[in-house]
């Protein structure tokens, strides 16, 4: 082990901790230090992924016991990239905050550093109750960012987000304490490996709760009614975090639950016919609402959710394929989502003909909608084989029925976007974010065989169990 | 309407939880082999379950005579170290939103105190600190620990705003107890990993299991705990009460 994985939750706490001792010091030398542990956060990110990459699983053991009489860290292919994408995107997407736009910038740069890392604790852990309090950090201070936007209206939003998410966690907290009752362990390996021995109807009711309590971070209809609110009220680069943060990490908590955690059951294809129909149910609900959206900000939220319904599905296919398929649907959305997001702010202020925003937002669209060579195609093109492989007949219609949908709503925003001159600059620093977000989506697209060689390496353990 | 449908809802929802606590099995005695649990890092089934080698060999691997602290801090300290940060994650969303939508100008009456409450706070304060400090610093023998120590004394702060209206903490001193308490917490655990050890694992003598100096790392996180939950419970009191930033 060159890197340890827990320093990537650990050090930006850290910062989080210290960063009101340097406040006197004003909002630029707190933004340098913010961005100092979060590019310090990245290149471990990075080193965890080309140790994965070579060397197959991470694992680390917390306090010396070994799990799951303690809790542990199970890095695998699929969360190695996961864990790489959030901290590469979340550092470059601090750069755009403004320090005199949200005053006081101390206790906003400490509320986003926990952000990243709740969100990258989500991701590692190989603990279920140690998710769920990763979750609970996640969700307050994701409320928080999102009340600080300019939008006043927002603070409502925030309130209907709390409501909902405190909700979906007890939910998820009566589900691990169903398990426990039970099996007496909270480790996802070990409840895995004697899933069967717990009794049918609780089982159900474990599972059930278990997806509504993420369902809620995760997007998934119904239990996403806070969605067009926040994503629709928040500044740009807020809504951007929360796609590549918190939400990237929720829809891949379900894909542990359901790959790992009910790996041993013996309802388990039940399980993943149910999250099917959710996911396919997300998928047009979104595509045909953010059709009838006029406001740019609510129709890329509905896109959003659109977007989450496809990632579910390809999990819910349960084979490699559909892992292979939902690892680049996640990168896809996280990078060119958030990069439209980032964009949606100038778009209000008037519009972005002839600028660098408006030709890093046509590259966005076309990858969000799957064209060759964004990493958004890829994701698709294996979610397609995956289902014909099975005979999945309505899953391909409902691929290819939305994706016409988004490309004739994304085209509208285009065009009404690039018809109209700017007004307002640009923050360079927005432009800089943007063109990392599309460049990584482009560059996974044009080398889609590094991480497709790679995930597919680690999913024949991950279906077997393993991690 | 709507309000029916809500209402029936959620009692179906109850309805089905109830169903399903009836069907559920009695749990049994935590020794039950049928609870033996798998290492995912061996492989292997083990002939304990986790509870019970948290009762059996608790006192031994960690040197604390509480298993729960024992669990609570090392056993599951990382778990821990989130739940310190929800409460800081709240404490500082409460305190970024308040000070950015405080209405200017509005100032409140301030009445005088009464004075028995006044008189009252002043006698009980020490010795609720004292309290809170002693429950804390005795989490590895006794129940009680960094949460509730922390606890207590926060509603000694609190005491003090009822009392004594114009009495305000200083928002800088608590901030700087706030940052190096966390920072403590964080710091033991990093000194493990420099050491060549995993996160969090216990590297001071675990002395003699009952005895205050015991437990290696176990009552300096615990003090840490009851800092940090000290200062940021009473921070969230003095930023809804509307103190100065």
């Amino acid at each position: 082990m060159v890197v340890h994985p827990t320093l990537l939750i650990v050090l930006p706490l850290v910062g989080a901790f210290s960063v009101s001792l340097i406040r006197r010091y004003g909002g630029g030398a707190i933004k340098l230090y913010g961005s100092a542990y979060l590019f310090l956060n990245l290149i471990i990110s990075a080193v965890l992924f080309m140790e994965v990459r070579s060397g197959g699983e991470v694992t680390e053991r917390i306090a010396g016991y070994s799990p799951p009489v303690g809790i542990f860290l199970a890095v695998g292919a699929v969360n190695a990239v996961l864990v790489l994408l959030i901290n590469l995107f979340a550092a470059f997407n601090y750069l755009t905050f403004n320090p005199k736009d949200k005053e006081p910038f101390h206790r906003f740069t400490v509320l986003y550093l926990l952000g990243v890392a709740s969100s990258s604790g989500i991701v590692l852990t190989g603990d279920l109750f140690n998710m769920f309090v990763f979750f609970e950090i996640a969700a307050v201070s994701s409320y928080a960012l999102v009340a600080s936007s300019k939008d006043e209206r927002s603070v409502g939003s925030a309130i209907k987000y709390m409501i909902l998410g405190s909700v979906g966690s007890t939910f998820m907290l009566i589900s691990i304490a169903l398990i426990y009752s039970e099996l007496r362990t909270l480790n996802l390996y070990d409840i895995a490996h004697r899933i069967g021995e717990m009794g049918g109807a609780v089982r159900t009711a474990a599972f059930t709760f278990l997806i509504v309590g993420i369902g809620v971070e995760a997007e998934i209809f119904p239990f996403n009614g806070w969605v067009p609110g926040v994503y629709g009220r928040s500044d740009g680069n807020i809504s951007s975090f929360l796609v590549l943060g918190p939400s990237k990490a929720a829809i891949y908590a379900i894909l542990r639950v359901l790959i790992t955690l009910f790996y041993g059951s013996s309802s388990r294809a039940v399980m993943m016919d149910i999250a099917m129909v959710l996911g396919l149910i997300t998928l047009v609900v979104g595509e045909v609402a953010a059709l009838s959206e006029k406001d740019p900000k609510r129709m890329l939220a509905f896109s959003s959710i659109g977007q989450m319904g496809l990632i579910l599905i390809a999990i819910s296919l349960g084979s490699a394929a559909g892992i292979v398929a939902a690892v680049f649907l996640m990168v896809s959305h996280a990078s060119v989502k958030s990069a439209l997001f980032l964009s949606s702010d100038v778009y209000r202020q008037g519009g972005m003909r002839y600028t660098l925003t408006g030709a890093l937002s046509v590259g966005a669209v076309l990858g969000l909608v799957g064209m060759p060579p964004f990493a958004g195609f890829w994701g698709k093109w294996y979610l397609l084989s995956g289902a014909a492989d099975e005979g999945l007949w309505i899953v391909i219609a409902a691929v290819i029925f939305t994706t016409a949908v988004e490309a004739y709503y994304l085209a509208r925003f285009l065009s009404r976007g690039l018809s109209m001159k700017k007004r307002g600059g640009v923050k360079p620093t927005r432009v800089i974010t943007m063109t990392v977000m599309v460049g990584v989506s482009l560059l996974v697209g044009l080398f889609a065989s590094v991480i497709y060689e790679m995930v597919s390496a680690g999913v024949t353990t991950l279906l077997s169990g393993g991690i | 309407m709507r309000r029916a449908v809500s209402a029936l809802l959620a009692l179906l929802i109850f309805a089905y939880l109830f169903g399903v606590l009836l069907k559920a099995p009695i749990p049994g005695d935590y020794r039950d082999e049928r609870y033996n649990y798998y290492s995912p890092l061996s492989g292997r089934e083990a002939n304990e379950s986790v509870p019970d080698h948290y009762v059996e060999r608790g006192e031994e691997e960690t040197g604390s005579q509480n298993i729960v602290t024992s669990i609570v801090v090392l056993y599951r300290g990382f778990d821990t170290l989130g739940e310190v940060t929800v409460l800081f994650t709240a404490a500082t969303g409460v305190a970024f939103l308040l000070s950015t939508q405080r209405s200017k100008g509005e100032k409140e009456k301030k009445k005088e105190p009464n004075f028995m409450a006044s008189t009252g706070v002043g006698l009980v304060l020490p010795f609720i600190l004292l309290v809170g400090a002693y429950i804390f610093v005795h989490g590895h023998l006794t129940p009680g620990g960094g949460f509730p120590g922390g606890a207590v004394i926060a509603t000694g702060f609190v005491l003090m705003l009822v009392a004594y209206p114009r009495f305000q903490l200083r928002e800088k001193k608590v901030s700087v107890v706030e940052a190096f308490s966390g920072l403590a917490f964080a710091v033991i655990g990093l000194i493990s990993l420099i050491m060549g050890l995993t996160f969090l694992e216990n590297y001071l003598p675990k002395g003699v299991a009952g005895t205050l100096l015991s437990a290696g790392i176990i009552p300096l996180i615990y003090i840490a705990i009851g800092f940090k939950v000290g200062s940021e419970l009473s921070a969230i009191v003095s930023h809804m009460k509307g103190g100065e930033e």
